[in-house]
């Protein structure tokens, strides 16, 4: 379990950066923290031809309050993410999203934008970026550009990052009032990945009905998935147990074909994939109806 | 000269192992640390087939690889290697490099010694080989039909073992019976996966004729003349170092493959080679695969609750190879019928070969299989008769008088108190308040359950385990031996050699204990070291959690032989008779005159250095050595109705555990965990405790987490730690554990073994709880790991059938 030979690559700025990946072409691969990427490079399932080491622009780790939500460098750190006040305060869902991430080892290397670019079906952030609405700056040597989350994940390990650019900043918008949420996942270990994940947002009107829910699931789909039907369907509902388990009966008849291998079968996890959503919703919804009393 | 209870200074104390500091400071040297001067990087090719012919191998382009410093296909190995040395009698053939054919997913086909292991590994990318694939079989099911695929064309079968043994009137028993509980129970292959894997460093002197080799192995001594016919040397140039382990369970015992691999490329190339397991290759190939058994398993039980007989029939998937030969199910009859009184016993072995990596022996080594198939039948008693799980077990309890106790396989039980370490655990454990709080649950919908087991921990083997199960045995050993050497210096500190290695618990801290106890001495000024096989004495190695009682037996011994010249040179010196002398606090003194004494070190100095002022029939030096045999082992009948006395030093355990389980999602949650075990007299607290808690941990991975799982094709699908499961600290509770003392009449200071008990109890305790959480939906628990999946499905199809009962 030794790489294969590949060339190294530390740059100070993410100007350095993009114009290597420019210079050394399409083999070339971004290293962030690397949880994902050195063991592929060990088992020799991914044989770069080079690695950009991103890890010593600090311009890439930032945590800055924007507009009532927040914008965050890619080299955040998990550990970071987990602990940090503002986002604490201003998008809880992503600490208790950010603490299912591996072990604290794991999170004190792993960074945002490194989970996101990986794009694993089955890991827990991006699905929080789907459910949170979240846009991504994506960075070339000719210039910038963003883009939805909804738009960047495009399949298993696949987005819309072309060649020659990095993603570089996650932009989160800030929540209304009387607004919860919960991130719940269901693995064989604590630290796993997930058999299936579920980050709900409520967001309550005036009257204690739900103005608008967000529901995104990760480790049952090639991409993180967003629950239309069952969103539209909460939407003007009373939050009860009826609703949860609508919403919840609405994911389970979405989910096609979930994956499926020796930790759980399609069915296993489209089940749970039922019984998060009902759980996380109410959890959500309570915490909604506590940030307003 | 045993010390009773009360007069001890040391045995029994609660001190911190003295192994821990240099493990935690990293002063030791593992075998992967280790480096010697032009020493080579091994890298093997593995097969992607689990069965497969091999029609060409072309290494000219890996060959060609500059820093490559040679090549071997397992033809060219088996020109300087034999066959991987094997214990069974059927002739089946291992080599450490396949040779024409594959046999499982992950055999090594190719070995390269190249400068560095990446380049090594480089160089497998360029080697080509011409397959011809054959359909394997994965299950021992299927691999015993007619007309299926052969593991090993010249046997036949793959049926590589068949036989029932029967002990006692089993026929005339279940004739009696007024019930008799039938279980099909299935047991999940499991693998040791400890943190370190196997490796070795070999340095063939073709000068000499001689190699060196440094390697995890925990047989060193029998290494020597077991490996000799596969490395082509004699036993006596073999020279094995012991290196510290890191982690074992049991599981690294000869290593012959990769002491295999390194020592024919070192052989080749006239240079050390490492060859270090990385993980893939320690879980597709390690040889330390668990059983994995079906049982038909019956125990006949009269009206009021009393085993009278147990009747197992055994399926049991062995994989490609066959070192060890049945060991897995010969061990398990030490104790096979538990801590009850049954009476006769039958046991039906099928031993299948199949397309797997094989199975041979860790911790627990069958007997964790035996404990859970009766520890089931036991449960399933008590529900089918309506009789408490603790009254059951109290009414088929053997009795503290009945002991020495002859099992119907003719293994004796040296001492025991089961009734006493069952109370101890229910007095720690409240099952009353547990009962309540289950009851109030259910009605919330929540599901508690409460697991018990009772079982037993036998330690300190017999090689003739090995072999009893077969009329015509390959070998028929039977020593086992552990030897010390204590040496006091002319300055009279206190050094004791042992020459097994240190396997991953604390033969460390007991040596120094026992010394120290024996000589009146602190155990901290005790220097503990390792010597190589070069200047060995007898010795077996770790195994059948022998090491405490074997080493306690060997110090004692080398002790009262240091002391008779101790007290001969100190009679010299203070003018007195040696029976008017006594060894206290590291003094020689003439009893009931504290003022008259020599120390050790006066003694040392005159032992050394005055041999003109010694008395005259005494050479120079002062140590004592002494080769401690099995305390009490006997040779099987030849008709096998009697297996001998094998594994006498018996402990037992009960476990009682509380879990909540999650019917919607299947998790299971720990509430509370008491293990009271009774392994005799305790060394050292702290250390058994941790060795009760590892096993536990390693018992709750087996129940709920670890398979080691092939794909219909073969493909080993736990080949990395993010498929093999393995239990993480968040995995395990708490765990409170107990110390019942029942001193073996056989040992020295009535030690007995403990080094297994944990994973050897914990399975079916955790069962019997989770299958007591789903009692309201009458689920009945039949294998493991027990996952969420599994009870998710469980629960659903329980109250599908509910429901249609209902309509």
């Amino acid at each position: 379990m030794k790489s294969a030979r590949f060339r190294y690559f530390a740059p100070h700025t993410i100007a350095e950066a993009v114009q290597l990946l420019d210079e050394q072409g399409d083999e070339a691969r971004l290293l962030a923290g690397g949880q994902s990427l050195l063991p592929l490079l060990n088992l020799r399932l991914a044989r770069p031809s080079a690695l950009i080491d991103l890890n010593e622009i600090q311009a890439l780790a930032f945590i800055h309050p924007r507009n009532g939500g927040l914008v965050l460098g890619a080299l955040t750190r998990d550990a970071t993410l987990e602990r940090d006040p503002l986002v604490a305060a201003r998008q809880p869902l992503l600490v208790e999203a950010a603490h299912y991430v591996g072990h604290p080892a794991i999170r004190h290397r792993s960074t945002l934008g490194g989970s996101l670019a990986h794009a694993d079906p089955a890991a827990e952030l991006p699905a929080v970026m789907l459910a949170l609405d979240a846009a991504f700056t994506l960075q070339s040597s000719t210039g910038s550009r963003t883009i939805a989350a909804a738009a960047f994940f495009k399949g298993p390990f696949q987005t819309a990052l072309q060649h020659g650019e990095i993603l570089t900043e996650v932009h989160l918008p800030g929540l209304p009032p009387r607004s919860g949420s919960a991130f719940l996942e269901f693995a064989r270990r604590e630290g796993d990945y997930a058999l299936a994940g579920v980050a709900a947002v409520i967001c309550l009107a005036e009257d204690g009905t739900i103005a608008q829910a967000r529901l995104t699931l990760c480790s049952v789909a090639p991409t993180p998935l967003q629950a239309t039907t069952a969103e539209a369907l909460l939407r003007g509902r009373h939050p009860d147990d009826a609703a949860w388990q609508a919403a919840a009966e609405a994911v389970v008849n979405e989910l096609k074909e979930p994956p499926a291998d020796i930790h759980g079968s399609a069915d296993y996890r489209r089940h749970l994939a039922g019984v998060l959503t009902r759980r996380a919703l109410a959890l959500a919804a309570q915490r909604a109806e506590r940030s307003h009393s | 000269m045993t010390t009773t209870v009360s007069e001890r200074a040391w045995i029994g104390k609660d001190l911190k192992r003295r192994e821990d500091p240099a493990l935690l400071m990293g002063t030791v040297t593992y075998i992967n640390d280790f480096k010697i001067a032009g020493m080579l990087h091994a890298a093997v090719l593995r097969s992607p087939y689990a069965h497969a012919r091999i029609r060409a191998i072309d290494t000219s382009a890996a060959r060609a690889l500059p820093g490559v410093q040679a090549v071997l296909t397992g033809k060219e190995a088996a020109e300087v290697i034999g066959p991987v040395p094997a214990f069974c009698a059927e002739p089946v053939v291992e080599h450490a490099i396949a040779v024409e054919k594959v046999r499982y997913a992950g055999e090594a086909v190719v070995a390269v010694a190249a400068e560095s292991r990446a380049l090594a590994e480089d160089a497998l990318d360029l080697v080509e080989i011409d397959w011809e694939p054959l359909p394997a079989v994965t299950d021992a099911l299927s691999a015993m039909q007619p007309g299926a695929p052969l593991v090993h064309e010249n046997l036949g079968t793959n049926v590589v073992y068949d036989h029932v043994f029967t002990f006692g009137d089993v026929d005339g028993d279940f004739a009696r019976a007024d019930h008799v509980i039938r279980r099909r129970l299935r047991w999940p292959r499991a693998t040791a996966a400890p943190l370190e894997p196997n490796g070795a460093v070999c340095a063939y002197d073709p000068a000499r004729d001689t190699m060196e080799i440094w390697s995890n192995t925990n047989m060193l001594n029998s290494a020597s003349w077991v490996m000799s016919s596969m490395l082509k040397i004699p036993p006596h140039k073999l020279n094995f170092y012991p290196m510290y382990t890191g982690g074992s369970f049991g599981s690294k015992h000869f290593l012959a493959k990769v002491i295999g691999i390194a020592g024919a490329l070192s052989k080749v190339t006239g240079r050390p080679v490492k060859f270090m397991e990385d993980r893939l290759d320690n879980l597709m190939a390690n040889d330390s695969q668990g059983p994995e058994r079906l049982y038909e398993a019956e125990l006949a039980v009269t009206k009021d609750g009393q085993f009278l007989s147990l009747r197992l029939r055994t399926i049991d998937d062995y994989g490609a190879y066959f070192i060890f030969a049945i060991t897995g199910n010969t061990n398990m009859m030490a104790q096979i019928t538990g801590p009850y009184t049954i009476r006769s016993v039958e046991t039906g072995i099928k031993a299948v070969l199949t397309n797997k990596n094989q199975q041979t022996v860790f911790r627990g080594a069958g007997s964790d299989v035996g404990n859970w198939v009766l520890e089931r039948l036991v449960d399933a008693a008590a529900e089918q008769l309506g009789i408490d799980r603790v009254e059951i077990r109290r009414r088929n309890f053997i009795q503290p008088d009945q002991f020495p106790y002859k099992i119907p396989t003719g293994n004796v039980y040296d001492s025991g108190n089961y009734p006493g370490v069952l109370d101890l655990a229910l007095g720690h454990f409240d099952l009353d308040a547990w009962r309540q709080q289950q009851a109030q649950a259910r009605q919330e919908g929540r599901y508690l359950g409460i697991g018990l087991a009772t079982a037993q921990q036998r330690s300190t083997y017999s090689s003739t385990e090995f072999w009893f199960h077969n009329p015509a045995p390959a070998t028929g050993l039977n020593s086992t031996p552990e030897s010390v050497r204590i040496s006091v210096g002319p300055t009279g500190g206190v050094t004791v050699t042992m020459f097994s290695p240190f396997w991953g618990n604390s033969p460390e801290t007991v040596v120094a204990q026992v010394v120290a106890e024996e000589l009146g001495i602190d155990p901290r000024d005790v220097n503990v070291t390792y010597d190589s096989t070069a200047h060995a004495l007898p010795s077996a190695g770790p195994g059948g959690s022998r090491m405490t009682v074997m080493l306690a037996g060997a110090v004692h011994g080398a002790a009262a032989r240091l002391k008779e010249k101790i007290f001969k040179i100190a009679a010299h010196m203070l003018e007195a008779s040696v029976s008017d002398l006594e060894l206290v606090g590291g003094q020689v003194r003439v009893k009931g005159v504290p003022s008259s004494s020599v120390s050790l070190a006066d003694i040392g100095m005159r032992a050394y250095w005055f041999k003109l002022d010694l008395p005259p029939e005494l050479e120079s030096g002062l140590e004592g050595t002494f080769t401690y045999d099995h305390p009490y082992t006997t040779k099987p009948h030849d008709d096998r109705k009697d297996l001998g006395v094998f594994y006498p030093i018996m402990g037992h355990a009960a476990h009682l555990v509380a879990v909540e389980v999650d019917i919607e999602t299947g998790a299971v949650r720990f509430k509370k965990y008491v293990a009271v075990h009774d392994v005799g007299t305790v060394l050292n607290p702290r250390s058994l405790q941790g060795q009760i808690r590892g096993g536990i941990a390693q018992g709750i991975g087996l129940a709920l987490l670890e398979e080691v799982r092939y794909g219909p094709d073969g493909q080993n699908l736990t080949s990395t730690f993010v498929d093999y499961l393995l239990p993480s600290a968040s995995d395990v509770p708490a765990i409170e554990v107990y110390h019942h003392e029942t001193p073996s009449p056989f040992t020295a200071y009535g030690v007995k073994g403990g080094g297994e008990g944990g994973r050897m109890v914990a399975p079916p305790a955790v069962t019997s709880a989770i299958e007591d959480a789903l009692r309201p939906f009458g689920i009945s628990i039949d294998e493991m790991p027990i996952t969420p999946e599994k009870i998710v499905r469980w629960v659903k199809e329980a109250q599908s059938r509910h429901q249609r009962q209902t309509n």
